[in-house]
């Protein structure tokens, strides 16, 4: 497949997708492509909107690609779904996630023992909001359940993999890297 | 020993509002005093932090604000390794045994490891929030075949959905019986009362000031009971008309 074609092929499954769609799954639907090529097709479509200045955007998250607004235009798509929009999670709900999210599967006990405090409602607000789950059940007595992060929670944190959250150590030279960034890369780029 | 600032804030002008920081738990309270007074986490002055910490607990008592068990705790622990460092130690002892403060020190910095990731997590929150995918509304979800209803599905959805289930089933509905407030001697007394130093009465102006039904039916019925024991004489000029009642 020639590439315009190919692009314009890419194009058209992410925007119909409702869900991240992979480069697997894209080359699954397009017999003669290459994933090296439809890598390059993104590249090269999110580099044609940045020159037209579209207001969305291709990136990666959750594993697989999505278009998606650009963030300068988020004061007005934030009215068109005000009201439907969750509101934020608590600094208790963050606690519990980073230490679900390091130490998974991990039961309540210890997310207790590390913040030091009852997790109970916590959890539950977490699981109703998909952001964990359970993950099984501990050998130890009782058998505790122990949880996990879910595709949501990365979805959820605009990443792809655990590993991409930052470790303590990463967090302020993330902020600076933040400030410099040009608003036009955003998220991840398409690689 | 001077007292920590807790940016309390005391507001009278409406009503009396007091708001006290919210801290997440006992070692979220420790780290902020640790913090803000920038304290070396290796060497924590722990007779400071125990009447820091202790003063925080009694104002969030002085508050009536429940106080939760797990501060109670701490504070227990804190007292502990106070009374454990004011004692002599021996001087076989004192290579081998570790510093008191030890354990807490290592719950400390590894909440703190956990409390930064938090942080950089309601960053990623923060900015995510500014970027909208495109989906399907609700109402635009394409019909589901019959065997991906379960995809997808946790043993919590299951939890849920059995929740659910038990949500809507019909409610079991009582009936509220009250004791009936009134006795037919009160209104046989009341009826009685009404007709002194008069010839007659109406029912209808009988039961005018009554309100509830009970009250009424009580009252007809005290006028049954009268007439049974030859009190009252009872007449009426026409089928449902008015009630004449007059002392025998």
């Amino acid at each position: 497949m020639e590439m315009e074609q190919l692009k314009q092929v890419v194009e058209v499954l992410i925007f119909a997708s409702d869900i991240p769609i992979t480069v697997e799954q894209i080359r699954n639907l397009v017999e003669e492509a290459k994933s090296e090529e439809i890598q390059n097709a993104i590249e090269i479509l999110n580099q044609e909107y940045r020159q037209t200045q579209r207001t969305f955007q291709i990136v990666r998250m959750g594993g697989g690609f999505q278009i998606v607004t650009h963030e300068n235009f988020a004061p007005w798509v934030k009215k068109l779904f005000q009201g439907r929009l969750k509101t934020k999670l608590s600094q208790a709900a963050l606690e519990t996630l980073s230490v679900i999210a390091f130490r998974q599967p991990v039961s309540k006990t210890e997310i207790e023992a590390i913040r030091g405090v009852n997790c109970d409602g916590v959890i539950r607000t977490l699981l109703e909001r998909k952001l964990i789950t359970i993950g099984g059940r501990a050998q130890g007595p009782g058998r505790p359940l122990l949880y996990k992060t879910t595709p949501e929670f990365l979805q959820y944190f605009g990443i792809n993999d655990i590993s991409e959250l930052p470790r303590p150590k990463e967090i302020e030279e993330l902020f600076k890297e933040e400030q410099l960034q040009e608003p036009n890369v955003s998220m991840d780029a398409t690689q | 020993m001077p007292g920590v600032e807790f940016g309390l804030e005391i507001e009278t002008k409406d009503a009396y509002r007091v708001r006290l920081p919210n801290f997440e738990g006992p070692l979220d309270l420790l780290c902020f005093l640790i913090k803000k007074q920038e304290l070396n986490i290796y060497d924590i002055p722990i007779a400071l932090i125990t009447k820091q910490y202790l003063e925080y607990i009694q104002l969030m008592q002085e508050l009536n604000l429940e106080v939760a068990g797990e501060f109670i705790l701490m504070a227990a622990t804190l007292i502990q390794i106070k009374v454990k460092m004011l004692l002599p130690r021996g001087p076989e002892e004192e290579e081998e045994e570790e510093d008191p403060r030890a354990a807490l020190v290592q719950k400390l910095l590894e909440y703190q490891r956990y409390k930064e990731v938090a942080e950089s997590l309601a960053g990623l929150e923060e900015r995510r929030s500014r970027i909208f995918q495109r989906s399907y509304y609700e109402w635009e979800k394409p019909y589901q075949e019959k065997e991906w209803v379960l995809k997808d599905m946790s043993l919590y959805d299951l939890l849920a959905a059995f929740k659910a289930v038990l949500d809507h089933m019909p409610k079991v509905s009582y009936h509220e019986v009250a004791p009936i407030p009134v006795t037919i001697e009160e209104q046989i007394d009341f009826v009685m009362k009404q007709l002194e130093g008069k010839e007659y009465v109406l029912f209808h102006d009988l039961i005018r000031e009554i309100r509830e039904r009970v009250r009424m039916v009580v009252t007809f019925l005290a006028i049954l009971e009268l007439i049974k024991n030859h009190q009252i004489l009872v007449r009426q000029a026409t089928v449902f008309g008015e009630i004449w009642i007059s002392k025998r």
